[in-house]
C-alpha cells in the first residue's frame, strides 16, 4: 500500500552546517539548531494520525514541509508520490489553518467560500461543473454547515467558521486533510464533538487525516497512531501506547532546551485534577507530564483567549 | 445651468473629461473594494505621490505640460514617464515589504511613507530645474481641461485592461483578499496576485490623475469600495454598489466643477465623500438598535 504522505529520514535546519564549520563544537553548536532530525514516518491511506508534541518541537515546520511552502530539507518528503510543491499545486493537501486569519469583514457568502477553494484551479473561463457544486453542497453537509451556506461568513461564530475552513480544506479532493492545532481555543464539549467530526468525515469520504497538536486530548481521542515529534520522532504507536514515560520523553525534551536538564515531577494532586478532569487519557490522573512541560499551563492560556472572533 | 450650457456649447473642450471620469470611475470603482478589504489605501497614496518624481522627470524632458490642446504624443510620452516612475515605486514598496523576503525590518507602511516623501522632493526639485516648470495646482487637484481625447483613449485602454485582468485572476484575487495566509496552501502564488494588483493599482491611479489629481485619485480607489461594503455583505451588490456610487460620484462631482468652477477633483471627491457619510449615517442608524440589544 503506497503511503499517502510518507517523510525519509527528514531533517531541517533554518541554518545548515556549511564546509567551512570544522570543529567539533561548532557542529554540535549547529547540530543543536536542527528544527526536525530524521525523521521518517509514513501516512497510510484511510488513517487518522495524530502528530503530538510541544512547542518548538517542530510540528509547524514539518507541515510547511509537508505542503512545500518551506523548502531546503535533507531526506525526502514525498505527497501522493510526488514532491510537497507538487502535490499541493495538484490540490491534493487540504490544508486547516490553525489560526484564522482571513479578511472575515469579506462580502462572501459561506457558499462562496467554499466554492472559491473547490474552482481554484479551473481555467479562468470556466465554471465549477454541476458535479463539482454537488460536492461542495457535500462538504459543507459533512461538516454541519450545509444549513450556514447563505449566511455571510462574518456572522458565523468561531466554531462554525472552524467547520467552513474544514469544509473548504475539503472542497478540492485532498487526499489527505491536514489541520493544525484544531482545537486550540475550543472548549472541552467542543473537542468532543470536534473529534466526532473528524469520525464522520473518514467515514463519508475515506479521507487520510492528519492532526498537529500540542493537546494530548486533541490528539488522542479518536486517532489510530499517534507519532510523538520533538524535533526528532520520540514514539509512533496507537494511542494507548502513550504512557507517562514516552510522554515525559517528549516534553522533557522542550524543557530540558529551556531551563536545562530538568527531573520529571508530580504536581500536588489538586492541580493535576484540575487538568486533567475531562482527559481521554486511561491514567490521566497520574500522569505528571503535562503540568511538567510547561505545555499544558501555556495550552490552557491560550484557551483562554476567544478564538478569531469575526472583526465587526 | 452652466453645466448643459458647457457642454452644448464648446463640447470639444468639455466631453472629453466627462467621458474619462466615467471610465477612471468605473475602473477605480472594482479596484476600491480590494483596496478596503486589504486595506491597501495607503499604498495608494504612495504610488500616487510617486508621479511627483515622473512629472519631475516630464518637466526635464519638456513634457510636464497641463493646459488643453497639447499634442496626443506629449500626452501620451507624460504618461509613459509618470506611469514607469508609479509602477518603480510601487515594485519597490512591494519588493521591501513582500512576505517572501521573510521577516523583512521594514514594513510595507514605512516602506510607503519613505518612496513618498522622497519622490514629492525629488518632483519638486527637478520640477524647479527645468525651464518651463510643472504647473503643480492642475497636477495636485485634475483639470477638466487637460483632459483631451486621448486620455480618453488611455483611460479606455487601461480600463479595459483592468477589467479583463481582474475577471482573468478572479478566483486567485479573491482568495488573496480573503485569506492571504491560507491562500498559499491551495495553490494560489500570493506574490503574483499582490504584484499583480499593485500594478491594477498603478494603472488606475496614473490614468486617474490627469482628472482627478494626484492627491485626489487615490480616493476613488477607496471611497465607492468603503461605502459600499457598508451598504451590503454580499459580493454582487457590493460591486454594483460600488461602480454606482463611482459614477455617482463623478457625476455629481463634474456637475460642482462646473457649475462652481471648482476643481473637478476637489468636487468629485468631496461628492464621494458625502456619499460615504450618508452611508454611514444610513447603516449606523440602522443597526443601532441590534447593537444594543
Amino acid at each position: 500500500m503506497q503511503p499517502v504522505i510518507s517523510y525519509q529520514s527528514v531533517s531541517f535546519s533554518y541554518q545548515w552546517p556549511d564546509a567551512s564549520v570544522q570543529d567539533a563544537a561548532g557542529r554540535e553548536s549547529l547540530e543543536r539548531a536542527m528544527v526536525l532530525r530524521d525523521v521518517t514516518l509514513d501516512v497510510l491511506p484511510g488513517e487518522r494520525l495524530g502528530i503530538l508534541g510541544p512547542n518548538g518541537g517542530g510540528k509547524s515546520t514539518l507541515l510547511k514541509l509537508t505542503l512545500g511552502l518551506l523548502q531546503g530539507h535533507k531526506g525526502q518528503i514525498l505527497v501522493c508520490g510526488m514532491p510537497p510543491r507538487e502535490a499541493r499545486r495538484a490540490g491534493r493537501i487540504g490544508y486547516v489553518p490553525q489560526k484564522i486569519e482571513a479578511e472575515l469583514g469579506s462580502p462572501l457568502t459561506v457558499l462562496q467560500v467554499v466554492r472559491m477553494a473547490a474552482s481554484i484551479s479551473l481555467p479562468a473561463w470556466k465554471g465549477l461543473s454541476a458535479e463539482a457544486n454537488k460536492h461542495v453542497l457535500e462538504c459543507l453537509n459533512v461538516v454541519g454547515a450545509a444549513a450556514l451556506a447563505d449566511r455571510s461568513i462574518g456572522e458565523l461564530s468561531g466554531g462554525q467558521v472552524q467547520r467552513v475552513m474544514i469544509a473548504r480544506a475539503l472542497a478540492p479532493r485532498p487526499a489527505v486533510l491536514l489541520l493544525d492545532e484544531p482545537t486550540v481555543g475550543i472548549d472541552v464539549v467542543g473537542q468532543q464533538q470536534f473529534a466526532e467530526l473528524l469520525s464522520s468525515l473518514r467515514a463519508w469520504l475515506g479521507v487520510t487525516i492528519v492532526v498537529v497538536s500540542h493537546d494530548l486530548r486533541t490528539v488522542a481521542a479518536g486517532c489510530d497512531r499517534v507519532a510523538c515529534l520533538s524535533r526528532t520522532l520520540h514514539a509512533h504507536t496507537d494511542p494507548r501506547g502513550l504512557t507517562p514515560e514516552v510522554l515525559g520523553e517528549v516534553f522533557r525534551h522542550d524543557v530540558a532546551a529551556i531551563f536545562g536538564d530538568v527531573h520529571v515531577h508530580a504536581h500536588p494532586a489538586s492541580e493535576c485534577a484540575h487538568h486533567h478532569d475531562a482527559n481521554h487519557m486511561h491514567d490521566a490522573k497520574h500522569t505528571p507530564v503535562l503540568n511538567v512541560a510547561g505545555e499544558q499551563l501555556e495550552s490552557r492560556a491560550a484557551t483562554d483567549r476567544p478564538r478569531g472572533e469575526p472583526g465587526r | 445651468m452652466k453645466t448643459l450650457e458647457y457642454l452644448l456649447e464648446s463640447p470639444e473642450l468639455y466631453l472629453p473629461g466627462c467621458v474619462a471620469g466615467v471610465l477612471v470611475g468605473a475602473t477605480c470603482a472594482l479596484l476600491s473594494v480590494i483596496v478596503s478589504l486589504k486595506r491597501l489605501a495607503f499604498i495608494g497614496q504612495g504610488i500616487s505621490h510617486a508621479a511627483f518624481g515622473g512629472m519631475g522627470f516630464a518637466a526635464i524632458a519638456g513634457l510636464a505640460t497641463m493646459s488643453s490642446g497639447i499634442a496626443a504624443t506629449t500626452s501620451i510620452a507624460q504618461f509613459g514617464i509618470v506611469f514607469s516612475f508609479c509602477i518603480a515605486a510601487a515594485l519597490l514598496v512591494g519588493l521591501v515589504s513582500g512576505r517572501r523576503s521573510g521577516r523583512s525590518r521594514t514594513h510595507a507602511d514605512t516602506a510607503i511613507g519613505v518612496v513618498l516623501v522622497a519622490s514629492m522632493a525629488l518632483g519638486s526639485i527637478l520640477g524647479s530645474m527645468s525651464r518651463g516648470g510643472v504647473i503643480w495646482e492642475s497636477f495636485l487637484f485634475g483639470s477638466l481641461l487637460a483632459t483631451g481625447w486621448t486620455e480618453v483613449g488611455l483611460a479606455a485602454i487601461c480600463g479595459t485592461g483592468v477589467l479583463l485582468t481582474l475577471l482573468a485572476l478572479r478566483r486567485q484575487i479573491m482568495f488573496w483578499t480573503f485569506d492571504e495566509p491560507a491562500a498559499e496552501a491551495f495553490g494560489v502564488d500570493c506574490e503574483r496576485v499582490r504584484v499583480v494588483v499593485l500594478i491594477l493599482l498603478t494603472v488606475a491611479t496614473v490614468t486617474a490623475m490627469k482628472l482627478a489629481g494626484v492627491v485626489l485619485a487615490t480616493a476613488l480607489l477607496v471611497l465607492p469600495g468603503a461605502t459600499a461594503l457598508r451598504l451590503s455583505s454580499r459580493l454582487a451588490p457590493v460591486l454594483v454598489w460600488s461602480l454606482m456610487i463611482a459614477l455617482a460620484g463623478v457625476a455629481i462631482g463634474m456637475v460642482l466643477s462646473f457649475e462652481l468652477n471648482w476643481a473637478p477633483g476637489s468636487c468629485i471627491v468631496l461628492a464621494l465623500t458625502a456619499l460615504f457619510a450618508g452611508s454611514w449615517l444610513i447603516t449606523s442608524t440602522g443597526s443601532a438598535p441590534a447593537q444594543r440589544a
